[in-house]
């Protein structure tokens, strides 16, 4: 392992040992930095950046120690390098700006005396005598690709406000204009003061990301043009961003004040100094040439003085193309676990319709990993999110170290979530991955459209499984990419013999003999808590000599103590709740996506109880377009008090049998499984 | 003023120290002391630069400070021009950081005393020596430019690096030493030595070896290890149960040696000490000195010179025969002889006299 250690701690530098890092070990080097360098004040961006660098330094051998920002080396360093009494062959070698030959001798006495031997101690400044931000603590290097970017069709300008102020009300309106142009895409890279002003302003659904979000190289990679505002250059990561960029292919806009990218000889263009006149710039003069452009950058000598290639040299590194460890392509399907066991579901259905060629297997939180191995698919566990932790995402970050562990380049992952977590956006442009984001519709109301669309660009097919009504399907995203599909559910075909069958061993089992067999299945995910209506519809049954109440849910949720204390009403934590359903006289439900389908797709005569929450999907515009039908009883959260009544209208008035004949006359759209597996299975990287 | 005094004042030469006079370890003790011998052949002057080495305060070691009360003796901070028969600047190291001396000197001779080596061991150079010379040659109008080494080490670095350099034909080397004059009080060595074992120095990484070493030199079997100065390993968490660390200053060193009968001095092996006045410090407390072979040829058979590995076995042979372990304090105590005032002022009086080789 290389140890990527810094002269001094802080954000700065530790930005210094991510971007090096990840430079090295896109160079094919096993790079590492130790733990105790995670500065407390990290932010969820760079504790990304840093999971897979981070190690115990102890369960690690070192192969070579590189120390970064070496102008300024404290007691910290030198005392963690001589206690780990590194073998005599074991290279140190170490980088700074050295603005004086006394620092660069300093520098070089105190690593020998932490050392007991001299370190290699290269002077950036011999490299890059003209820097793009002197107080970088890390070589502003990059992997020189000299052949240009081919034309793109859409080009992305990413646009850093570096320090601008946006007090100024026409600057956002400006930004938002051009986030609306059709000839680009924007994306503007702000710190969180920008942030916070853009979120609270007419223009929060500007598409914005912060510094930290993702690395240097990943964003040069999804950028075509970056534009740089403000004094000077906004931090390492940027200075970073330019220079990968640059190095990519990409073309660079100086409109610093100070001129920062060009006054460092990089082959920048010089924009306009607002952003008021950028959109002119850009579509007058820049986007027609961008080909011509980044072919002249490409001649610049410059380019000599980034070129990682060097540093290595001087620092007698041999690069390693770090080869594939599988052949064939990998299809991984990450279920999110919002309510139930819905995703994971739907997920298993689509895989099941995959072409033999395909082998799926799955990433998946602990309650849906049973479900998963049941239909015979293999499974990574992932760990659920935890109340416990006051790390509010620290799952995200284990499950992305499990994604980026079992993808690699050019594999294919299926997302099935309302939202995009962190750890699907990096991994899917970390790895160059052929993605697929299967999103269910129904948002509730009030979410933001933009919010939840922001990191749609990195799927190349967005699958959106379709309500059974039409007037259920909004739509949320155009183009070629979104491919509806009808209702995703699982069908189970149950013989009258094999119903009374189940209705006979039920009676054993609970000893009770019933006419009415009524299950409850108001879903055991983790987004609602409906142990109240549980104890309403158990008390009110529980009196019924005719009757026998089930409340069934997946294994592995949870039911409330109380649930246990009926004598009529009986837990029972199965996968094939739909066999129960149908066994079933009345089923009272939720009305999620999947049990509104099964029920729906299977006739079954049901009480919907909309649920809400904010995680879950407007349930109760789902169940009213049934009702509406005639084809279930509905009561909303203000109507508890209809449910007794609702019972036994069902129940003793004859009701089931009008959503009896109604269900088995309505017209239902064709199921979505098949198309969406084959949609998955033609999905091509699309960068 | 009488016409005595003004007879005595034309024949005494005008000697300028340039000091940077917030120097906290040897440097100043050193020049604090030679102050007082120097005070016998000349009109003292004492100015004071300041260097980024240390910032902007004007601080005073405080063993100059009581010397320059003592000898009614003005601190001038910044001149801009010093004019003397004599200037004797001590450790130019101080000028490291500093792009110019932006002090005129006006002299017949110009000694530099060079406290820090000019090279480390294995020939890396121990600070910008060019850059500071550069800047003392182009504000200096002499006749002579002398560097004057401490010890023998201190001289080998000077000439080796004198001898890859262009400089070399603007400096000559002095030939006898410019030492440290050591002062400390004489101590007996105690009648039956123990193995108490400690070393004291100024925290930095370059005062001590690898942990390795440490570890060889302050084992868990011996009956006591002081290290004294152990700053960076108590923040570091660098803690042995079988040791004693202490932060620099927070006893005497007076209380130190009351603690210790072997004094084990070892540094990072790509550093060495130029003089090594801790050394000197232990022999006049009547301690046995262990330290590496070249740190110890400054001092000849006063000090016992050994690797780590060795440190246990000599310990013992001297903790087993007390005799001995006299015998080796009273033969390093002769030693100091060397390093009196006395020895300094014959010094002094071939340098600072008419037949000095001064060109008049």
């Amino acid at each position: 392992m290389i140890f990527i250690e810094a002269g001094t701690r802080s954000l700065r530098t530790f930005d210094a040992q991510l971007i090096f890092a990840d430079q090295l070990h896109a160079r094919g080097f096993n790079v590492c930095i130790d733990a105790e360098y995670l500065p407390k004040d990290a932010g969820r961006g760079r504790v990304y950046d840093a999971a897979k660098f981070l190690v115990d330094p102890d369960e690690h051998e070192v192969e070579r120690v590189f120390v970064l920002g070496a102008e300024e080396i404290d007691d910290l360093l030198l005392e963690s390098l001589r206690q780990r009494q590194l073998a005599a062959d074991v290279p140190v070698v170490a980088t700074g700006r050295f603005e004086t030959q006394q620092s660069y001798i300093s520098a070089k006495a105190r690593l020998a005396y932490a050392l007991g031997r001299e370190a290699t101690v290269l002077d950036l400044t011999e490299f890059q005598p003209r820097s793009m931000l002197p107080s970088a603590a890390c070589p502003l290097v990059a992997d020189i690709r000299p052949t240009a970017r081919s034309a793109v069709e859409m080009p992305s300008v990413a646009v850093v406000l570096g320090s601008m102020e946006l007090d100024a009300p026409e600057t956002l309106s400006c930004l938002s204009r051009m986030s609306n142009r059709s000839d680009y895409t924007l994306q503007l890279i702000v710190n969180g003061a920008q942030n916070k002003v853009i979120n609270e302003s007419p223009f929060h659904d500007l598409p914005t990301i912060l510094y930290t979000d993702l690395s240097a190289r990943i964003l040069a990679n999804t950028t075509d043009v970056l534009v740089m505002f403000g004094h000077g250059v906004a931090g390492v990561r940027m200075a970073a961003l330019a220079v990968e960029l640059i190095a990519t292919g990409g073309v660079a806009i100086d409109c610093t004040d100070d001129e920062a990218i060009v006054s460092s000889g990089a082959p920048a263009l010089i924009g306009p100094k607002t952003p008021l006149a950028l959109d002119g710039y850009l579509t007058g003069k820049i986007l027609e040439n961008l080909a011509g452009v980044a072919e002249q950058a490409t001649k610049s000598q410059w380019l000599h003085s980034v070129d990682i290639s060097r540093l290595e040299k001087a620092a007698d590194l041999m690069p390693r193309k770090r080869e594939p460890i599988r052949t064939a392509q990998r299809t991984v399907f990450f279920p999110t676990n919002g309510v139930g066991l819905g995703h994971a579901q739907r997920c298993a259905i689509i895989a099941k319709e995959l072409p033999d060629d395909v082998a799926p297997i799955f990433a998946a939180f602990p309650s849906c990993v049973p479900l998963v191995l049941r239909e015979g698919m293999d499974s990574i566990p992932l760990v659920q999110r935890t109340e416990v932790s006051a790390n509010f995402n620290g799952n995200d970050i284990l499950t992305y170290r499990r994604l980026g562990a079992a993808l690699q380049e050019n594999d294919r992952l299926v997302f099935d979530g309302g939202y995009v977590f962190d750890s699907v956006y990096r991994t899917i442009l970390e790895r160059n991955l052929s993605a697929v984001w299967i999103r269910r519709g129904l948002w509730p109301d009030g979410r933001s459209r933009p919010r939840m669309l922001q990191r749609e660009a990195v799927f190349d097919k967005v699958i959106v499984p379709s309500e059974a009504f039409e007037e259920l399907n909004d739509t949320y995203s155009y183009g070629d990419h979104v491919r509806n599909v009808g209702p995703i559910f699982r069908h189970v075909v149950q013989s009258d013999d094999e119903r009374q069958g189940l209705r006979h061993r039920l009676a054993e089992r609970f000893g009770r003999d019933f006419d009415h067999l009524v299950v409850s299945m108001l879903g055991g995910g983790v987004a609602s808590d409906r142990s109240a209506q549980l104890q309403a519809i158990s008390g009110m049954l529980e009196d019924r000599s005719d009757c026998l109440h089930l409340v069934v849910t997946w294994p592995g949720s949870k039911v409330q103590p109380a649930t246990f204390g009926w004598s009529n009403t009986h837990v029972v934590q199965t996968f094939e709740a739909t066999t129960l359903c149908l066994a079933a006289d009345l089923v009272i439900s939720a009305a999620g996506y999947n049990s509104v389908l099964e029920i729906l797709y299977n006739k079954i005569p049901a009480i919907l109880i909309p649920q809400s929450a904010p995680y879950l999907d407007n349930q109760e515009r789902r169940a009213q377009a049934l009702a509406d039908r005639d084809l279930c009883a509905i009561i909303t959260e203000k109507e508890f008090m209809k449910l007794e009544r609702t019972v036994s209208d069902c129940l003793d008035q004859g009701d089931l049998e009008v959503y009896r004949t109604a269900l088995n006359k309505i017209e239902l759209p064709e199921a979505g499984a098949a198309k969406a597996a084959e949609i998955i299975a033609e999905a091509k990287y699309r960068k | 003023m009488s016409a005595l005094e003004a007879i005595n004042s034309s024949v005494r030469p005008k000697i300028a120290y340039i000091i940077e006079p917030r120097f906290s370890g040897g440097t100043s003790a050193a020049v604090a002391a030679e102050l007082r011998v120097a005070v016998d052949f000349g009109t003292l002057e004492v100015h004071a630069i300041t260097s980024r080495t240390f910032g902007e305060n004007q601080f005073v070691a405080p063993a100059l400070r009581q010397v320059l009360d003592e000898l009614h003796i003005p601190l001038i901070w910044d001149a801009p021009r010093i004019s003397a028969d004599y200037v004797i600047l001590h450790n130019p190291s101080f000028l490291k950081f500093n792009e110019a001396l932006n002090t005129k000197i006006f002299a017949r001779d110009l000694i530099v005393v060079t406290h820090e080596n000019f090279l480390r061991p294995g020939g890396e150079e121990g600070f910008d020596v060019s850059g500071c010379l550069n800047q003392i040659e182009a504000s200096s109008f002499v006749l002579r430019r002398t560097l004057a080494p401490i010890s023998p080490h201190n001289r080998q670095t000077v000439n080796d690096w004198l001898a890859s350099s262009r400089l070399a034909r603007q400096w000559r080397v002095r030939d006898t030493d410019w030492f440290n004059i050591c002062h400390a009080d004489i101590s007996p060595p105690c009648e039956k030595p123990q193995d108490r074992r400690g070393r004291h120095s100024r925290p930095g990484f370059e005062k001590f070896p690898s942990l390795s070493d440490l570890d060889m030199c302050f084992p868990e079997h011996s009956q006591s290890n002081v290290i004294l100065g152990a700053d960076a390993m108590l923040n570091a968490g660098v803690l042995r149960a079988h040791w004693t660390l202490l932060p620099f200053d927070a006893i005497s060193v007076d209380e130190f040696f009351g603690m210790i009968d072997f004094y084990v001095y070892f540094t990072a092996s790509t550093w060495q000490e130029s003089f090594g006045r801790v050394v000197t410090e232990a022999l006049a407390a009547g301690k046995v000195v262990l330290t590496n072979p070249e740190t110890g040829a400054n001092f000849g058979d006063a000090v016992l010179t050994c690797h780590p590995g060795d440190v246990d076995r000599i310990i013992s042979d001297l903790v087993a025969d007390p005799q001995r372990y006299q015998e080796q304090v009273s033969r390093s105590q002769k030693v100091l002889e060397r390093y009196s005032a006395e020895s300094f002022k014959a010094m002094l009086s071939n340098v600072l006299t008419a037949d000095s080789g001064v060109v008049k």
